[in-house]
């Protein structure tokens, strides 16, 4: 580069490059022409008496995608790069920067490049007064800021669409310190949970159902031990119209500058519904599989009673074939009778059990516990007065109770009939009580008679033709029903007895329908 | 000589027990034939009996003292000589079947009814 250079002398401090350069920039346009084209994408300077005319740097035109060598006339090009409206807003910034004293301004300018696209330029301007402080000229440096502003206006867009993401998706989206307290949560979770913003710097561990919070610790321990990995989880939370929903959440520890979990990133959504399904599919599942198992009991034990009778009635028949006398066959005729008899009574049998047996929750209907025991005492009444037994009724009045009310007949007339069949030989009792608990009316039916020996007996008590008195007409069909019955209506019996002392039944019905 | 000369037919059901007991009698390789009506009468027999059965048919399912009670307090008697246990029964449940093996009382499981078939197989399994 040759140029009219003075080098000055210099003592080692370099105050003497910047007085160099004061020097060069005076001498000549070096300076001024490399700074105009290489550090500005524009120069315009601007008559200010006559607005029409106007002038810009080769620079300038280049930078809205014109060729300077090609444009004939600037005064026929301006009113193409520039708006009035655009003209008018440089106007208000000079007259600005005059009423303020400085004499110089800033804005952006927006000026339509030759393919049409807007084309953003930063403008420090300086207004060039005359001697008698008259505003002449004004003088503007351009910096081509498009790029930079469409990236800034994509960010933006960007972060909105992201944040419209964040918001709008049916998931939440929390974050939290490595405290546990909220830092962030997207309306979404505003929305479902009733809070509001006042909820950030709270414990987050306090919006979840108290018996799933070890769960949620257990989880935020392991986005310790194990940052930047998802681990998931499912937790209980009350929604604000106070019901409470359960949520699968995905919680990950993020690593902040330090290297140490900062924050938590917890993602969840919905999953009431699916639990609720599963919790359902399981219920069901249960009440399968033991339906199963009672069936399948149950066909062994049919199985079981008719081929008894089958195997009496084959050997007999075989017999009486053989018979070797007239007197011997009517012997083996009258068997074979009997034998019959008792195969239609155990097909009896089965048609009873058959019946007590599956759900029926849509039959039960509310009955009072006292009067529905008052009605099977009279209707036992001379059976008690026979028997001696002096009976204590001790149920609350209006104490009543969903069954299917001819299962509650059936399991009264069990229970009170076995007390007063099994009694005690001197002084017989049989107490009958009734409470509620825990979602259950309880009906008690104790006695002082001869008792059961539960150590040997216990799993077979409530067993199908299961009999443990020497007793002739004892079927062994009484309480097997009746737990059948109570089970069907979703509740439960239980039995405390020892030899000699008595038993106590205690009937569980289900209160709920 | 009979092969069995006692025997202890135990089984509730009436028809099934006179069945059991004719048929017994019938073959000769049977002799005396004792029915009871339950677990508890015939280990109560068998607990003062001066002569002890060379054959014991038990069914399962009784009131009182089913077969299994028996069977567990026959298992803890004393006697003189080993007494071979035939479950006889109408159960086919294969708990049942599975239970009786793991006594080695039990000598075999027989399904009702008893024939002569059973009773031959019996002579030739323990006579």
């Amino acid at each position: 580069m040759t140029t009219s250079f003075t080098s000055f002398e210099h003592d080692g401090a370099v105050d003497y490059l910047g007085q160099e350069l004061q020097v060069l920039q005076q001498s000549g346009g070096t300076v001024l022409d490399f700074i105009w084209e290489s550090a500005l994408d524009g120069v315009w300077y601007w008559d200010l008496d006559e607005a029409a005319h106007k002038w810009g740097n080769d620079n300038f035109w280049r930078t809205l995608g014109y060729d300077p060598a090609a444009l004939p006339n600037q005064t026929e090009a301006w009113p193409a790069v520039i708006s009035p409206d655009e003209v008018a807003a440089v106007q208000r910034g000079i007259a600005a920067g005059v009423a303020d004293g400085s004499h110089t301004y800033h804005q952006l300018v927006q000026c339509a490049h030759r393919n049409g696209s807007v084309v953003c330029l930063h403008c420090r301007g300086l207004v060039v007064c005359d001697g008698a402080g008259r505003p002449r000229r004004a003088l503007g440096v351009l910096v081509d800021i498009t790029q930079r502003r469409n990236a800034e206006v994509y960010a933006r867009e960007v972060a909105g669409h992201y944040s419209a993401i964040l918001s709008n998706q049916s998931v939440y989206i929390v974050k939290t310190d490595a405290q546990g307290l909220y830092t962030y949560v997207n309306d979404f979770f505003f929305e479902r949970f009733g809070a509001d913003s006042k909820i950030i710097g709270t414990p987050s561990l306090l919006t979840i159902v108290e018996e799933d919070r070890p769960k949620c610790l257990a989880v935020v321990g392991q986005c310790f031990l194990e940052p930047e990995v998802p681990h998931q989880v499912v937790l209980r939370k009350p929604c604000k119209d106070h019901q409470v929903r359960s949520n699968h959440w995905e919680f990950k520890g993020l690593l902040g500058a330090d290297g140490q979990v900062a924050e938590i990133l917890c993602v969840g959504y919905d999953v009431t519904l699916l639990i609720d399904q599963l919790e359902q599919s399981k219920r069901l599942l249960t009440t399968t599989t033991q339906q199963n198992a009672r069936l399948q009991n149950f066909a062994y034990i049919i199985s079981h009673n008719i081929r008894s009778h089958s195997a009496n009635l084959t050997a007999l028949v075989t017999l009486m074939q053989a018979a070797p006398d007239a007197e011997n066959a009517a012997l083996f005729l009258q068997m074979l009778k009997t034998s019959t008899d008792k195969l239609a009574e155990t097909i009896v049998n089965l048609n009873e059990i058959v019946t007590a047996d599956g759900p029926v929750q849509h039959l039960r209907e509310p009955r009072e516990l006292r009067r529905e025991v008052d009605r099977t005492l009279e209707a036992l009444n001379v059976f008690i007065y026979q028997s001696g037994v002096a009976v204590a009724v001790d149920i609350p009045a209006g104490l009543t109770v969903p069954v299917v009310p001819a299962y509650l007949d059936s399991i009264l007339l069990n229970l009170l009939s076995n007390a007063i069949k099994y009694r005690a030989a001197d002084a017989p009792r049989v107490a009958l009580g009734g409470y509620r608990e825990g979602g259950y009316v309880v009906l008690t039916v104790g006695d002082n008679g001869l008792g059961i020996d539960l150590a040997r007996h216990r799993d077979k008590v409530f067993g199908m033709y299961k009999t443990f008195h020497a007793n002739a007409d004892a079927r062994g069909l009484g309480l097997f029903i009746a737990k059948s019955q109570v089970e069907a209506m979703g509740g439960r019996i239980e039995l405390e007895s020892a030899v000699g002392v008595g038993s106590t039944f205690k009937v569980y019905f289900n209160e709920s329908v | 000589m009979k092969a069995f000369e006692l025997v202890y037919v135990v089984e509730d059901d009436w028809i099934a027990s006179v069945v059991t007991e004719m048929l017994l009698e019938q073959n000769e390789a049977f002799g005396t034939v004792r029915k009871f009506t339950n677990g508890q009468s015939a280990l109560n027999a068998l607990r003062q009996a001066t002569e002890i059965p060379d054959l014991i048919l038990l069914d399962l399912n009784m009131p009182v003292m089913d077969g299994w009670e028996f069977l567990e307090g026959f298992s803890a008697l004393l006697l003189p000589k080993r007494v071979p246990v035939c479950v006889l029964t109408s159960s086919i449940h294969p708990n049942d079947i599975a239970k009786s093996k793991s006594y080695k009382e039990v000598a075999a499981y027989f399904s009702k009814p008893l024939d002569d078939d059973t009773l031959v197989q019996i002579v030739r399994l323990l006579g």
